[in-house]
C-alpha cells in the first residue's frame, strides 16, 4: 500500500514551490471530481510507494471557497495517512490557524515552518521545540524557494504516517466551550471513526450544515446537542462560530507568545509596501498597469524583432508559420508521401487539410507562450492580485469583480486558458459569468480576421484594430450590466477580498511550470478536437456533386459545404453578408478563428499559402464586401460563439451543459444583434440600405438593450437575504 | 468608526464585525478579529489595503464598512 501524504497550507504560503521540489516532474494534474478546482499530485522523489497530494490554499476548513470544500472532502474521506502543514513564518499567527484545525483531525501532522530565510532576516527567532510540544506534532523549518529543508521535511511526514497515530491534541478551547465540545463528542461517540471525534464534535458546535447533513443525527439528539450550544452562547454572549474563533486565536497567541521571539520592527513598512504605495497609488495605480500591459503585449505580439521591434513571440511566430509550417513539414512530408506513392486524395487530406489547418494553429503557439510566460511572472511576483484589486473598482459598477479581469487579460492571448483562469473566482455567479464574456475580448487568433478586413477595406487603418478591442471591452461592460438584472445572475457580486502575497522574485521553475501548462492545454487541443474539425471541414470543401456524381470537387462552388452554406446563408442577409463565402468563412471560423482568412483564400481559389492578413486576396474580398458589411461581418466573427477548443474550455469550466449552452447561445445571439444593428443602422446613415423590415428590427434591438441596461434591478440586495435565511434555517 | 473613515497610514483596533454571514466568518480566518490591530497600507476611492496579523489584505469599501474599529 502506497503512503498518501497531503500537503495543506494557506494560499501564498509556498506550497507550489515545496510541491515540485519534492515531486519534480513526477505529476499528475487533473480536476477533483465534479468541481473545477485543480488537483495535484506526485511520487515523493526517491519514494516510489509515496504518494504526496497537494491540496488547494485553504484559510480554514470552513466551507467558503470551493477550495475550502475540496480539502476538507479529502482529508475527511480518503483519511491520508500523514498531513504536512506548510506555514508561513513570517505570518504565522494566521497559518496556525489552519494547524489547529488539522490537528483536530486526528490524522498525523507535521508542521514545516517555510520561508525561514526570511524569518532569520527578520531577526525573529521561532523555537521549534516549544511549538512542537505545544501543538503536539513535530516541526521543521524548511525555505522552500531555497530548498532548505524540504527534503526532511517529506521524511518527517512519511515517517509519522508510518506511525500511524496522531499526537495528543493540545487543549485549544477552554471553559463552557470545551465543556459543550466534550459533551457533544460523547453524544456522537460510535457514529462516528473514533480518530475524527473531535472534528465532528467542534463542526457541531460550529452548526455547520454539511457535517448536520452528513451525520444524519436523529431530531432528539440535535435538540440535545443545540441546547448545550445555546447555553454556551449565552454565556459566552456570542454566536457559536465566532466563539470558535476567537477561542482558537487566543490559543494561538499563547502558543506564539511562547514560541516566537519577534525582534521589533524599526520600520512600520516592508520592501513590498513601499512598492505597494507606488504600484496601488490611486494616481499612479492605472498608468503603471497600462505601461506593463502595453510592454508585455509589446514583447508577444507586437512588431517583430526582425523588422525592429521587441515582439519576440511575433518573431518566433513568424517563424513557426513561414518557415517550419511554411517550408519545412511540407517539404519534407510531401517529399515522404509522394516518394512512397500515397493516393492522391489522401496526400491533399494531409498536406491541405492536416498539415495547413493544425499547422495554421500551432502556429500560435510561441506567440502565446511569450504571453503566458510573461503573464506568469507577473502571476508569480504577487502583481496580478494588485490588478484584481485595482480593477475591481471599475469592474463593480458593471456587475463583476476585479477577478474577472484576469481572466479577460490571458483571454487576449487565447480563449481556453483564459476560461480557465476563471477558476480563481470564488462566487460562483461572478465565475459564470465571466466565463460567459472572456471571449468576447479579441484573442490573439482573432487579429488575421481584423488585418484581412482593414487591410482589404479600410486601407489599413489602425482604427480598426483599436475598434475591435473597445467593442470586445463594451460587449464585456454591456452584457455584465444586462446580466447581472436577470434572475440567473442576480445579487451583488461578491465582496472583495483577497491576500496580497508579498512581491517576490519569481520562482522560474514554477513560472516555467506553469506558462507549459496552459501552452500545453492549447497545443492538446490543436492536437485532437482542431485536428479532427480540420479534417472533416477539408471533406465538405473538397467534396460535393459535380457533374451528377458524388466526387472530388474541382470547383469549391460544387462542394458539400457550399451547398449547406447557401442553403443557410440568408441568415446574414440583415447584416449584409448573406453570402455562401462569408458564411462558410464564419463556420470554419468555429474551428480556429484565424481559419477565417485561409478560407476566403480557399474560396476565392487563392493556390499558394496565404500571410497572416491575407493581402494577397483584398481585391477580391474588397469585391464582394462593402466597407459596411465588412465591418458588419469583422463585429459578428468576433463575438459570436469561440472556437471549438474554448467552447470545450467554456464547458468543463461550467461543468454543466445546461450552462454551457447559455453561454454559447448568449453569445451567439449577441453578435448576431450587434452586427444586425450596426450593419441596417451604418447603411441608414450612409445610405448604403434603405428603410426595410430590418430597420425597425435594428431599432427594436437598440430600445430593449437600452430598457435592458436602465431597467430597475429588482433582485438588487437580494443576496444578503438569501445568506441569512440559510443560516436562520441551519440554526433552527 | 468604520474602517472606511481611517487614511493610509493608520493602526487602528477592531471593535467588532457587523452582519453576520459566511463573509464574516472568512474575515475572521484572514486575522480580522476583534481586538487585533490593523494597519491601512494604502486607499483607493474606498478600497483599502491592510495590514493584519503579518499579511496584506485587500478588502472592497462594502467590506469595510462593516468593520468597526477605534
Amino acid at each position: 500500500m502506497a503512503i498518501k501524504i497531503a500537503l495543506a497550507g494557506n494560499p501564498n504560503c509556498g506550497k507550489t514551490t515545496l510541491f515540485n521540489s519534492l515531486t519534480g516532474s513526477n505529476q499528475y494534474v487533473g480536476n477533483w471530481p465534479g468541481v473545477t478546482v485543480e488537483k495535484k499530485e506526485g511520487k515523493l522523489k526517491g519514494h516510489d510507494d509515496v504518494v504526496i497530494q497537494d491540496l488547494p490554499g485553504i484559510y480554514s476548513l470552513s466551507p467558503y471557497t470551493l477550495e475550502e470544500v475540496v480539502a476538507r472532502g479529502y482529508l475527511v474521506n480518503e483519511k491520508p495517512d500523514a498531513i504536512l502543514n506548510i506555514i508561513d513564518g513570517t505570518n504565522i499567527e494566521r497559518n496556525l490557524y489552519l494547524t489547529t484545525q488539522l490537528i483536530e483531525l486526528g490524522i498525523p501532522v507535521v508542521m514545516a515552518v517555510n520561508m525561514i530565510d526570511l524569518v532569520r532576516k527578520n531577526g525573529d527567532k521561532i523555537d521549534l521545540k516549544k511549538l512542537s510540544n505545544e501543538l503536539g506534532c513535530e516541526a521543521v523549518e524548511i525555505s522552500a524557494l531555497k530548498n532548505e529543508g524540504s527534503e526532511k521535511a517529506a521524511e518527517l511526514a512519511v515517517a509519522a504516517a508510518k506511525k500511524g497515530k496522531a499526537g495528543e491534541l493540545p487543549h485549544v478551547f477552554t471553559g463552557s466551550v470545551e465543556h459543550a465540545i466534550a459533551h457533544i463528542e460523547e453524544s456522537i461517540q460510535g457514529k462516528v471513526d473514533g480518530r475524527f471525534l473531535r472534528w465532528y464534535a467542534v463542526k457541531l458546535f460550529e452548526r455547520d450544515d454539511k457535517v448536520q447533513a452528513e451525520l444524519n443525527l436523529n431530531k432528539e439528539l440535535l435538540d440535545h446537542i443545540d441546547a448545550h450550544i445555546t447555553d454556551c452562547e449565552k454565556e459566552m454572549d456570542d454566536d457559536a462560530e465566532s466563539i470558535i474563533t476567537n477561542q482558537r486565536y487566543a490559543y494561538i497567541n499563547g502558543v506564539v507568545d511562547k514560541a516566537v521571539k519577534k525582534k521589533p520592527r524599526t520600520e512600520n513598512l516592508t520592501v513590498s509596501d513601499k512598492v505597494d504605495q507606488f504600484v496601488t497609488n490611486r494616481i499612479l495605480a492605472l498608468p503603471i498597469f497600462a505601461l506593463i500591459m502595453w510592454l508585455m503585449y509589446a514583447i508577444a505580439m507586437g512588431t517583430s524583432v526582425a523588422d525592429g521591434g521587441i515582439g519576440i513571440g511575433t518573431f518566433a511566430t513568424d517563424w513557426t508559420n513561414d518557415v517550419l509550417f511554411g517550408e519545412i513539414v511540407p517539404n519534407a512530408l510531401g517529399g515522404l508521401l509522394e516518394s512512397i506513392g500515397v493516393a492522391g486524395w489522401l496526400y491533399g487530406l494531409i498536406m491541405d487539410g492536416i498539415v495547413a489547418g493544425v499547422g495554421a494553429v500551432l502556429g500560435f503557439v510561441p506567440q502565446m507562450l511569450v504571453l503566458f510566460f510573461l503573464l506568469s511572472i507577473l502571476e508569480d511576483v504577487g502583481y496580478m492580485a494588485r490588478v484584481a484589486f485595482i480593477m475591481d473598482r471599475i469592474f463593480r459598477r458593471f456587475g463583476l469583480s476585479g477577478k474577472s479581469f484576469i481572466p479577460i487579460l490571458v483571454g487576449t492571448g487565447c480563449g481556453v486558458p483564459g476560461v480557465m483562469a476563471s477558476r480563481t473566482i470564488e462566487n460562483e455567479r461572478d465565475r459564470r459569468m465571466t466565463i460567459m464574456t472572456t471571449c468576447f475580448i479579441p484573442c490573439g487568433a482573432k487579429m488575421p480576421i481584423i488585418g484581412l478586413i482593414a487591410g482589404a477595406l479600410f486601407g489599413g487603418s489602425s482604427w480598426v484594430a483599436t475598434s475591435a478591442y473597445f467593442i470586445g471591452f463594451a460587449a464585456i461592460i454591456i452584457s455584465g450590466i444586462i446580466l447581472k438584472k436577470t434572475k440567473l445572475f442576480a445579487g451583488d457580486p461578491a465582496p472583495f477580498v483577497m491576500e496580497l502575497p508579498a512581491y517576490h522574485v519569481p520562482a522560474w521553475g514554477n513560472v516555467l511550470r506553469a506558462t507549459w501548462e496552459r501552452g500545453w492545454s492549447f497545443i492538446k487541443r490543436a492536437g485532437t478536437v482542431i485536428l479532427a474539425a480540420t479534417i472533416i471541414l477539408w471533406f465538405l470543401q473538397g467534396f460535393g456533386f459535380e457533374n451528377g456524381a458524388f466526387t472530388m470537387v474541382e470547383d469549391q462552388d460544387n462542394s458539400i459545404l457550399a451547398i449547406v452554406a447557401s442553403a443557410i446563408s440568408w441568415i446574414f442577409i440583415p447584416q449584409g453578408f448573406g453570402n455562401w463565402r462569408a458564411t462558410v468563412a464564419s463556420i470554419s471560423g468555429l474551428i480556429a478563428k484565424e481559419n477565417v482568412v485561409g478560407t476566403f483564400g480557399v474560396l476565392y481559389h487563392y493556390a499558394d499559402e496565404l500571410s497572416d492578413n491575407g493581402d494577397e486576396i483584398w481585391p477580391e474580398v474588397a469585391a464582394s464586401f462593402t466597407a459596411l458589411s465588412a465591418y458588419s461581418f469583422m463585429i459578428f466573427n468576433l463575438l459570436c460563439a469561440p472556437c471549438f477548443a474554448a467552447m470545450g474550455a467554456i464547458k468543463r469550466e461550467m461543468n454543466n451543459g445546461k450552462w454551457t449552452a447559455i453561454a454559447i447561445g448568449y453569445m451567439c445571439l449577441f453578435a448576431y444583434c450587434a452586427s444586425l444593428v450596426v450593419y441596417q443602422i451604418g447603411g441608414l446613415i450612409t445610405g448604403e440600405v434603405s428603410f426595410n423590415i430590418f430597420t425597425i428590427v435594428a431599432i427594436a434591438i437598440i430600445a430593449f438593450t437600452i430598457y435592458l441596461l436602465f431597467r430597475p434591478n429588482k433582485y438588487e440586495g437580494v443576496n444578503e437575504v438569501s445568506f441569512d435565511s440559510k443560516k436562520a434555517v441551519a440554526s433552527k | 468608526m468604520p474602517l472606511t473613515m481611517t487614511k493610509a497610514g493608520d493602526t487602528v483596533t477592531i471593535r467588532k464585525i457587523t452582519g453576520k454571514d459566511e463573509v464574516r466568518q472568512h474575515l475572521a480566518e484572514l486575522g480580522f478579529v476583534v481586538g487585533e490591530t490593523v494597519t491601512v497600507v494604502n486607499e483607493i476611492s474606498g478600497n483599502l489595503i491592510l495590514q493584519v496579523k503579518e499579511a496584506r489584505i485587500a478588502l472592497d469599501k462594502t467590506l469595510a464598512m462593516r468593520i468597526i474599529v477605534a
